[in-house]
């Protein structure tokens, strides 16, 4: 900084960055504290809860229960399916979401697209749709009697017990595609004219010039949006719980997100809170593996 | 130090998981059971306000009519959606967090579930509200109590006996008698078929609508000696009604759509489903939910077992409760006894929102005896005041029945999409269910 750079006046500056640091960081750090690291505290506090009381309709009374919830919680076969319905929910979307993303990021990128500014807000448009009405629409949108497109959602049951976790998989995709095919293409903004420049003087088509180039260089923005959407993925509520109003197939613990929503309002608030530990960790893990497998090849 | 930077970047990341699925269960910090337990009953001796919860459709005129005439006992009303559709877990946060309201509309069947909570002030305490009992059917009162001799943790509002609603018109037009029994119904839901329609919906999220049937039936599915619960969800009686139904769903004899959405509402609208053997406030459902169909429904007893029987199931009615924390107990109590025996509130709440009153008065009012238009000008409470003369007093609710609900709901959802049967879902549920009150620590009789 410029006043750093005169060694007279380094001391007081010191002292008064400090104080403009603290002042600041202090409404971030005050809220921060009040609603993340103390939810998160009371969250871990309450999952090590059990009650207990005397007789049938004894007040109940909480107690420290060490690791109770989380033995049940592991035990809990929905708990399970939930998690394994939204693995391979992401295992499919995930990839096939981002791969969109990177082609049509390549295609307003490219020199050969035209209406690049219209084209641009269009993939953009749905993420400003809020989540729960894009899930409402695309329900009636699938639904057999409701449709538009009749002839074909009576034919094909979208909402059926095998096709609904497809049918969902269609909406996330077609809200965050826009969306993250923003964070690639802002990404390839970013890449030097000369490099292209360079890349054209060696004779390298555009095809070339994507796949040995762009490429490359925006896989930390790949990357980026790949953990967003893992996360994403294992949190999935709005879609499950409004498509629970169209279909009889998508159960209370169909997600979950959702299998706490339930458990939170039977209520049993310290499973609640123990499978929300769980699903953080499991979300925690996983991110972070997939980013020190990708990471070597990414960040060179 | 670029990976510690999006290592701790990701922890974080990782963290909102946590901070966005714990948000439900953190409103507040204080556990309930310690506030002011309903030891007295007695009046403030200074105005006081109160806070009612509840979703009857109209209420806030009702509460005006109060207002006016008592200055000294102001009672603001607040609405939100039907009790499992959100209000009692709103209501748990609340007796979690230690600032409920003074009043909270509940159902029969979530009353054991707020007692568990310690979530409810015993009214026992209060002369006015003991010298009341004599004023309603005894079977709802009954309900109240919770099985303790001097205790009452709840005001019945209304109850919910069950009949046939159905369309004269296409029962009519397709020479098909109306079923007066469950075989019959049976016999007609082919011929509804035949003729292009579906008898009915059976609606995997509605438990306590085949709870109601099973009630009807003559089944029960807890007991409370007092010392343990027993839970029973594959008695005699639930079998046979799931089976029942299974056979129909099976033959593709009802249609399975969600209840209570849009899907559901249009089924009926548009003539594709023909009955609905529900509680007297489905009157209402059908009219908001289907008013293309206005004046071709009638209302019949609801189908027999056996030929000759009158038993009725009831399915919902509410009770005024009033919540553990509240100061004023005494006025609660008093605006809770008027809004439901008194005849003025009565009558606006059976012309508003369809309410059989609780109380043996109330069932004789005149706004009861009158046609209903939708109806075809039929006065089909005459037909609900028969089924709840028929409503076994013996059907005892669980202490989690948000729970029971929920897990009988997720294995009616497999039935009816090809996976297992209703049979199988309500042996699960029963399971589960033992776990949720051992969970609860609760004693349970194996």
């Amino acid at each position: 900084m410029s006043s750093a750079a005169l060694p007279g006046r380094r001391r007081v500056s010191r002292v008064a960055h400090k104080r403009a640091i603290a002042v600041f960081v202090a409404p971030f750090a005050a809220l921060f504290t009040l609603f993340y690291l103390l939810p998160i505290a009371y969250a871990v506090f309450q999952s090590t809860r059990v009650v207990e009381r005397e007789g049938t309709f004894g007040p109940p009374r909480e107690v420290f229960g060490g690791l109770t919830q989380y033995a049940q919680a592991l035990q809990s076969s929905p708990f399970w399916d939930s998690i394994g319905r939204v693995l391979l929910f992401g295992i499919v979307q995930v990839p096939v979401m981002l791969a969109l993303a990177l082609v049509f990021a390549l295609l307003l990128d490219s020199p050969l697209v035209r209406g690049r500014r219209f084209f641009r807000l269009a993939f953009f448009v749905p993420y400003a749709v809020p989540g729960v009405i894009a899930a409402i629409m695309w329900g009636f949108l699938y639904s057999p009697n409701l449709s538009p497109f009749r002839p074909l959602t009576q034919s094909v049951d979208l909402l059926s017990a095998e096709l609904v976790l497809w049918a969902m998989a269609n909406v996330v995709t077609w809200v965050f595609v826009g969306y993250n095919m923003l964070i690639i293409y802002s990404s390839l903004l970013a890449i030097p004219a000369e490099v292209y420049e360079a890349a054209r003087l060696d004779g390298a088509s555009q095809v070339r010039i994507a796949w040995s180039i762009k490429i490359p260089l925006v896989m930390p923005a790949i990357i980026l949006t790949a953990i967003f959407s893992i996360i994403g993925t294992l949190q999935l509520l709005a879609e499950p719980q409004v498509f629970r109003t169209f279909s009889s197939a998508v159960t209370s613990t169909f997600t979950p997100n959702l299998l706490v929503y339930s458990t939170a309002s039977v209520p049993n608030v310290p499973l609640a809170a123990a499978f929300s530990v769980l699903l953080a960790l499991a979300t925690f893990v996983l991110s972070f593996t997939f980013l020190k497998v990708t990471q070597r090849k990414a960040f060179q | 130090m670029r990976t510690t930077t999006r290592a701790v970047s990701v922890a974080l990341l990782a963290l909102t998981a946590l901070t966005a699925c714990s948000s439900g269960a953190d409103d507040g910090a204080a556990g309930a059971g310690d506030t002011a337990s309903g030891g007295a009953c007695e009046p403030a001796g200074e105005p006081v306000t109160l806070t009612y919860t509840t979703w009857i459709p109209g209420i806030e005129d009702v509460v005006a009519t109060w207002n006016e005439a008592n200055p000294d006992i102001q009672v603001e009303v607040q609405t939100g959606p039907n009790g499992n559709g959100g209000t009692y877990q709103n209501f748990f946060n609340q007796l979690e967090a230690g600032n409920a309201p003074d009043l909270g509309q509940i159902e029969y069947d979530a009353l054991p579930n707020f007692r568990v909570q310690d979530g409810l002030v015993d009214l026992g305490a209060c002369e006015e509200v003991v010298a009341a009992k004599d004023q309603f059917v005894d079977w709802t009162w009954q309900q109240v109590q919770l099985g303790e001799e001097d205790s009452v943790y709840a005001i019945p509002q209304d109850a919910g006996p069950m009949a046939l609603f159905y369309r004269a018109d296409l029962f009519e037009q397709n020479n098909i008698p109306v079923p007066t029994t469950w075989e019959e119904f049976a016999t007609a839901a082919e011929q509804v078929r035949a003729a292009g329609g579906y008898i009915t919906n059976f609606s995997q999220a509605d438990i306590n609508q085949f709870a109601g049937l099973v009630w009807q039936a003559g089944g029960s599915w807890f007991e409370n000696d007092g010392e343990q619960w027993t839970v029973d969800l594959t008695n005699e009686e639930s079998v046979k009604v799931a089976s029942f139904w299974d056979d129909l769903i099976e033959r593709d004899l009802v249609s399975t759509y969600p209840g209570w959405t849009t899907e559901w509402d249009n089924a009926y609208n548009s003539g594709e489903v023909w009955t609905w053997n529900s509680a007297v406030w489905g009157a209402n459902s059908i009219a908001t939910g289907a008013p293309d169909t206005a004046g071709r429904w009638a209302v019949a007893p609801s189908p027999q077992w056996e030929d000759g029987d009158a038993s009725a199931g009831n399915w919902g009615g509410s009770t005024t409760a009033v919540f553990q924390g509240t100061e004023h107990p005494y006025e609660a109590a008093k605006f809770a006894l008027w809004l439901n025996t008194s005849e003025e509130a009565l009558t606006a709440l059976i012309e508003a929102a369809n309410l059989y009153p609780a109380t043996t008065d109330g069932a004789q009012l005149p706004a009861l005896a009158e046609g209903v238009e939708f109806y075809g000008g039929q006065p089909i409470y005459d037909v609900f005041a028969e089924a709840s003369e028929q409503v076994s007093p013996d059907f005892v609710w669980g202490p989690t029945m948000t729970q029971v609900y929920n897990d009988v709901s997720d294995g009616f959802s497999q039935a009816i999409t090809g996976g297992g049967t209703l049979t199988e879902a309500l042996e699960s549920a029963e399971g589960t269910t033992v776990s949720a009150l051992e969970a609860q620590a609760i004693p349970v009789a194996k």
